[in-house]
């Protein structure tokens, strides 16, 4: 028999069993995430730091930061453990987060503020950082819109979807490509008017998929303290929010699977 | 090759000279013109346009058009610190309600702006083949025209400045720009080799002859009267110098 190429990986001895989403007549917020605290999932906010001692924020799992380092192969140089928040945007990212999902287990990914130098390098090496030490959901409220990184984060988030890592990104604002928002397995979000943490809105033209809280709303900052602002980047970690409690209900989803019911339990679906 | 090398040494130090020449619209007037034009959409009281530096190590206030407008030009702002810093950081645009609410915060825009605005929007200037800088929108009016739309509107804007600003930096850089797409097209490696390294070495404009080259192009822009009365004018100085040099 001659068989094509990959043919095999479908062979009884090397196809192996996949958890049946059992799903119910109609998919509810009941089931999909009530209840769900965040707990047992990772999630990394690849921003700018994050202050732990911010009374929103509260204690997290853990913390890596990226710099530009041309002298090195990679061109990175990690640096591991304890970090503040340069900006307070990090900060608010996982602020939003907090509120969503308690208990989930929250990683500053650092990648912003050391130098502009390299950017592009640094994001990435965060993200391959993310995708090699289990997260279970990354939260990207930032972007690049030079095309030279296309591939680089193109590649990355094709291996993210195949290890069930689930990336959520926010589009930038002008209209033009950024990436990795850009991506189909990538949950982008930009912001829309309503101000309740849990509602969201599904847009099934691109560039953006998914529409959250994001415009004159109160997020933490620096220092303690809070500030009233506007932004796609806020609007990312409300979606992220309600991936960390669905996959603390349903561990065994896929990107996609999230995907559909993020769909089904939007806002303006029915 | 040393002959041709020192040839096209020249040659590129002339097209790097006369790039301003060809530059298409006077481009601090063009990014000045922005300014005033989202400053006036937005009944702001100020606008301003902050460009990375070469190191991209700070961002520098370029233009401003209303309150602060003085203190405000060639301002400099650590990329790793306030929202100037965030915004060619990160890529995303941001708009503050009320920034006073953060004294920390509150210092950083002060830092970058002059004064402490109470609201503010800032959107990153970037094209597909990088970042540029950042546009501020400082205390909008509530009636503004904009209201509402202001990200997207704003977005437009930084569009068009991010544009004008690469047009006028390839013009600028022309000769590096020309001797490097020469290098890699031609089939002699020895002229590419040369071609190429010419490409990389810095090549700073002769201030005068660039100078000269910019006054060609705002006189090109101006009507044929200005134009034939400033030829004439150079025509006869140049009639001058080359009798001064035939007598010494």
């Amino acid at each position: 028999m001659v068989k094509p190429a990959w043919s095999w990986q479908f062979d009884a001895d090397h196809l192996p069993r996949v958890p049946k989403l059992k799903l119910p007549n109609e998919i509810t917020t009941d089931w999909a995430w009530s209840g769900g605290t965040g707990a047992g999932v990772k999630v990394a906010v690849i921003d700018s730091g994050i202050d732990a001692s911010h009374p929103a924020v509260g204690k997290i799992a853990g913390a890596v930061a990226f710099e530009h380092d041309p002298e090195s192969p990679e061109g990175v140089k990690v640096i591991e453990g304890a970090h503040e928040d340069l900006f307070g945007h990090g900060t608010a990212c996982a602020g939003i987060i907090r509120h969503a999902a308690p208990e989930a287990e929250i990683f500053s990914v650092r990648v912003l503020g050391a130098r502009l130098s390299g950017k592009g390098v640094v994001f990435a090496a965060g993200l391959r950082w993310a995708i090699d030490n289990g997260m279970n959901v990354v939260n990207m409220s930032l972007s690049t819109g030079k095309r030279d990184y296309f591939d680089l984060f193109h590649e990355l988030a094709d291996e993210a979807y195949f290890r069930r890592v689930v990336l959520v990104s926010a589009v930038n604002n002008v209209d033009s490509p950024s990436y990795p928002s850009l991506y189909a397995s990538v949950l982008s979000v930009a912001a829309h008017g309503g101000k309740d943490p849990f509602k969201f809105d599904y847009n099934p033209a691109p560039p953006v998929e998914f529409g959250a809280p994001g415009i004159d709303i109160e997020v933490p900052w620096l220092n303690g303290g809070t500030i009233e602002a506007t932004g796609n980047s806020f609007a990312a970690p409300h979606i992220t929010g309600l991936v960390c409690r669905m996959l603390s209900k349903h561990p065994q989803l896929t990107p996609f699977q999230v995907k559909t019911i993020l769909h089904s339990l939007a806002d303006n679906a029915g | 090759m040393a002959n041709s090398d020192e040839i096209l040494k020249q040659v590129a130090q002339l097209a790097t000279d006369l790039g301003p020449a060809l530059t298409p619209t006077a481009h601090d007037e063009l990014l000045r013109s922005i300014a005033e034009a989202a400053r006036r959409i937005f009944d702001a009281n100020a606008c301003s346009l902050a460009l990375l530096d070469e190191e991209q190590e700070n961002v520098v206030f370029h233009v401003a058009a209303g309150y602060g407008e003085e203190q405000v030009r060639g301002l400099k702002v650590p990329v790793n610190q306030g929202i100037a810093g965030w915004v060619v950081t990160s890529g995303q645009p941001i708009a503050i309600s009320d920034v006073s609410k953060d004294p920390r915060f509150a210092r950083h825009v002060a830092e970058s702006t002059g004064y402490v605005p109470k609201a503010i929007i800032a959107m990153p200037l970037e094209t597909e083949r990088g970042m540029i800088g950042v546009i501020e929108v400082l205390d909008r009016g509530p009636s503004s025209f904009a209201a509402g739309d202001d990200m997207e509107i704003l977005g437009l804007f930084a569009n068009q400045a991010a544009l004008a600003i690469e047009n006028s930096r390839v013009f600028t850089r022309l000769g590096q720009t020309l001797f490097e797409a020469a290098g890699k097209s031609t089939k002699d490696k020895d002229l590419q080799r040369s071609l190429l390294r010419i490409a990389e070495e810095p090549s700073e404009p002769n201030a005068e002859l660039a100078e000269l080259a910019a006054c060609f192009n705002e006189l090109a822009a101006e009507g044929p009267a200005e134009r034939r009365g400033a030829t004439q004018l150079i025509v006869q100085f140049l009639t001058y110098v080359r009798s001064r040099r035939r007598r010494g």
